[in-house]
């Protein structure tokens, strides 16, 4: 290397600068500098009120006994022996496992008939995937409004077509409400499986089919040898990032049944945002948020070590 | 510096100054650039504030045609709050209080239609009077409460005046978040103007034997029916052949569910007898249940603070509100107040019970505002009768403004509640076609502008005064809302067909948790203030105290 041509450059352009101490610092640390803000932000943002949370589920905060004295594991208790904590927990993981379950089958017989082009598939699928965009408040009003007596009109519309009264409860009656739920969470989350499907189907080496017409095999039978196999990594993955949603079901239920009859349809997102917010216990929320933390990150770590198996294979 | 080193540094400096020479960005650049920005952003907040400051000076008083009632009552309020008379507590407040001029005072308000009047009326004639600007934090309910105490922990000085529902009050002042008011009152406030509030209300504010806010909102439940169909010769005659009765507004509980279930089998589909607000969650039932309750000789905590609710008395609430959700409107379990009022207004439910907007929009006066046209235009006006509601009305929540701990003005903070719910600008306040506040004063119910806002208004506001002369208040002590979610879990469950002695049960031992959870001694010390008021029990409502008022 010829270490006469910086200089000669440097020269060229008159001295440099003399670097302040600042400056020289700053010169050092430039990759930690560049990193800070990020890393802050991280801090501020995710960390300070994790560590904030799990400081406050040990302590008294509620807004409705002053001081925060520490009171150990009580939080945790209260939400362990609450049986309305228990009932919310297991109808999360009914409601999720039931709706995530029909959105996978429908959605994955919407990408299977998608697959192949047909005239105007482009307007089917882009009409498929509007409920997509919809928040999920508006499309718990909108069923409502379907759904809600004495104005909605599913059960005139149910009455005309069977030829007499309808008069169900879709909103306050078992087994109506749980369905109604689930219509909801179907109609909007569906699409999503169809999306990912029909990316995971479009990517199958369209030979393999080919070869199976050839050796003459079934539909049925290349869709279990074929795309079953093929579309296992896409499936799984669609299954995990769904169910991950699914089992923080609130918006429709605040809207639609609002927790009740009772607490009959009290999912754990209901649970602690009525703990936390319309009775004012924190603390207990947020103890109850990381045992619900702890549940989710269990059924994560399944699916995701699933995920990696079938990947790997 | 060893070689390599050297070679490194020469190596990275000759890039930088390549890449200076070049006038493209380098390390230093970025450094400076970064900076700007960042000092850009620190600035932006005072820039962010000034326009802020702008965009709220834009706030126009609206004022309704002079020649109206409302134009009255606002011509009213803005001359008592300028000429006099000097002893009124207008007057006074406005003139001690533009001393404040240019302070800003932050209050809290509902979100929605109940920040319209601090947004559009009395805000920007305060600050037209004296030049203190109003800040309205729209909060939704729950969040009136959590934010004022949030912001107290905080210590932040967020808030002046708070709206609170007279039930926080206790939690409230122990809580150190409210300031009491009893110097204040004493030296600006006219000691008519107090003796104007209805005995049932006067007293509301009051613990421990201090006032702690301005009472505000009138929220008195109140029997609306269709005269039309109670004063029709063909059911007045089938109700006298199969009641040997008159037909009319109820007197008890149980002659509700009649009147209801017969309206149902004359009219039904057309028009039901009877809808309540039964929905899950909405505020309804908790109410509904309390007022029957306690109507029915229901205690709410025995002598050791233990709840009461699993009675003869609750049983007897739940299976009557039962028999009157079975002789309403289909779907009537589904209803919330706004589909309630939906279903009244089109004429499809003949009775119903509410607060006291339903009058005003059932004559039609509220929908002149395009702030309220999600409720439906009245198919009824004019054929509304008033009754009081069988028993004792519950008064469901209401509003009281309180002065915050923190203010950092306090004073001015006091005379902008004092001016707001001085007699005649809290009079031009409900009067407003978009108010959800309801008249609370003695000069409100005996208003004549009042009384001119629709045909029927000095019926609807005689009916009110009455009202609250048998009302009961909601518990006023901590933990009200855990009690208030327990009720309304035990109704819905029942509604859907739980069996009434189960849930009863449920929802005691619900109640003894909530109490053991704050104290079984402080709950048991804040419901014995509760029971010293007004309106506590059906045994000591204004009526039974002597205090009753008669239009």
């Amino acid at each position: 290397m010829n270490q006469t041509a910086p200089a000669m450059r440097m020269s060229a352009a008159g001295t440099p600068p003399r670097l302040s101490g600042f400056a020289n610092w700053a010169d050092r640390n430039f990759k930690w500098l560049l990193v800070a803000p990020a890393v802050l932000l991280i801090l501020a943002l995710s960390i300070y009120p994790l560590v904030f949370s799990l400081v406050v589920s040990f302590i008294n905060y509620d807004f409705q006994v002053p001081g925060h004295a520490f009171v150990g594991l009580q939080n945790f208790e209260r939400v362990v022996f609450d049986p309305v904590a228990r009932w919310s927990l297991l109808l999360t993981a009914i409601l999720s496992g039931v709706s995530v379950g029909i959105e996978f089958v429908l959605g994955l017989a919407v990408a299977l008939a998608m697959v192949k082009s047909f005239p105007g598939r482009g307007v089917v699928m882009s009409i498929l995937i509007v409920p997509l965009f919809i928040s999920p408040v508006i499309v718990g009003q909108a069923w409502t409004l379907l759904l809600q007596r004495p104005f909605g009109p599913t059960n005139y519309i149910l009455g005309a077509l069977l030829g007499q009264d309808v008069t169900i409860g879709w909103l306050t009656e078992s087994p109506w409400l749980y369905i109604s739920l689930i219509i909801a969470d179907v109609w909007q989350w569906t699409p999503f499986m169809f999306v990912i499907l029909l990316a995971g189907l479009t990517s199958i080496p369209s030979n393999l089919y080919e070869a199976a017409e050839l050796d003459g095999v079934g539909a049925w039978q290349t869709f279990w040898a074929i795309t079953v196999p093929h579309l296992a990594p896409m499936m799984l993955l669609a299954l995990t990032f769904r169910l991950l949603d699914a089992i923080r079901m609130f918006d429709t239920i605040f809207i639609m049944t609002g927790g009740g009859p009772g607490t009959s349809t009290y999912t754990a997102s209901y649970y602690l945002y009525t703990v936390g917010f319309t009775q004012f216990h924190l603390s207990q929320a947020t103890a109850g948020s990381w045992l619900f933390l702890i549940f989710t990150a269990l059924v994560v770590t399944l699916l995701v070590r699933r995920l990696l198996k079938v990947e790997a294979s | 510096m060893n070689d390599r080193e050297r070679r490194d540094f020469q190596a990275g400096l000759e890039a930088e100054v390549d890449a200076f020479m070049r006038g493209e960005t380098t390390r230093r650049t970025f450094i400076t650039k970064f900076g700007q920005m960042t000092g850009m952003l620190a600035a932006s907040g005072p820039i962010l504030g000034m326009m802020t400051d702008w965009a709220l000076a834009q706030q126009k008083l609206e004022l309704a045609d002079p020649s109206s009632p409302l134009g009255q009552a606002q011509a009213a309020a803005l001359k008592a709050s300028s000429e006099g008379p000097a002893e009124g507590s207008a007057f006074r407040a406005i003139e001690a209080a533009k001393q404040y001029s240019g302070v800003t005072v932050n209050m809290t308000s509902e979100a929605g239609l109940q920040a319209l009047d601090p947004r559009n009326f009395s805000g920007p004639m305060l600050e037209q009077l004296t030049g203190i600007k109003t800040n309205v934090v729209e909060l939704s309910w729950p969040d009136l409460y959590s934010k004022a105490v949030a912001e107290h922990i905080a210590g932040s000085g967020a808030y002046d005046v708070l709206d609170i529902a007279p039930m926080w009050t206790p939690s409230l002042a122990d809580g150190g978040v409210i300031q009491p008011l009893d110097d204040y009152i004493a030296k600006y406030m006219n000691a008519d103007d107090l003796n104007d509030y209805h005995p049932l209300y006067k007293a509301l504010p009051t613990y421990k034997g201090k006032v702690w806010g301005l009472f505000d909102d009138g929220d008195i439940f109140a029997v609306y029916y269709r005269k039309d169909i109670f004063e029709d010769p063909k059911l007045v005659e089938a109700y006298q052949a199969k009641f040997n009765a008159k037909l009319g507004p109820p007197k008890t509980w149980e002659e509700y569910t009649q009147v209801a279930q017969f309206i149902t089998d004359q009219l039904a589909p057309n028009v039901y007898g009877a809808g309540h607000f039964r929905k899950a969650g909405s505020p309804g039932n908790q109410f509904d249940f309390l007022q029957q309750f306690r109507a029915n000789g229901g205690k709410l905590f025995d002598d050791d603070m233990k709840a009461a609710l699993a009675s003869d008395a609750g049983i007897t609430t739940l299976k009557n509100m039962i028999a009157a959700n079975a002789a309403s409107i289909p779907g009537n379990n589904e209803l919330d107040a706004v589909s309630l009022w939906a279903a009244f207004l089109t004429g499809k439910v003949a009775m119903m019970y509410s607060w006291p907007p339903t009058g005003r929009m059932a004559a039609n006066y509220s929908q002149s505002a395009t702030a309220i046209n999600f409720i439906p235009q009245s198919q009824v006006a004019g054929k509304i009768g008033y009754a009081v509601v069988p028993g004792n009305p519950e008064h469901a929540t209401g509003f009281s403004k309180a002065l915050a701990a923190d203010s950092a003005n306090p004073e001015a903070a006091f005379l902008t509640m004092q001016w707001m719910t001085s007699p005649p600008v809290s009079l031009a306040r409900v009067m407003l076609p978009y108010a959800l506040r309801d008249p609370y004063r003695l000069s409100h119910f005996r208003s004549d502008l009042y009384g001119g806002l629709f045909p029927s208004a000095h019926e609807y506001l005689v009916n009110l005064n009455n009202s609250a002369n048998i009302g009961l208040l909601d518990p006023i002590m901590p933990g009200a809302q855990d009690y208030f979610l327990s009720l309304d879990r035990m109704c819905t469950a029942v509604w859907a067909g739980a069996d009434p002695k189960a849930s009863l049960e449920t929802a005691a031992r619900e109640f003894d948790e909530t109490t053991e959870r704050l104290g079984v001694d402080s709950q048991r010390a804040f419901y014995a203030e509760f029971l010293k008021l007004p309106g506590s029990t059906a045994d000591n409502t204004v009526e039974k105290l002597g205090l009753a008022v008669t239009l």
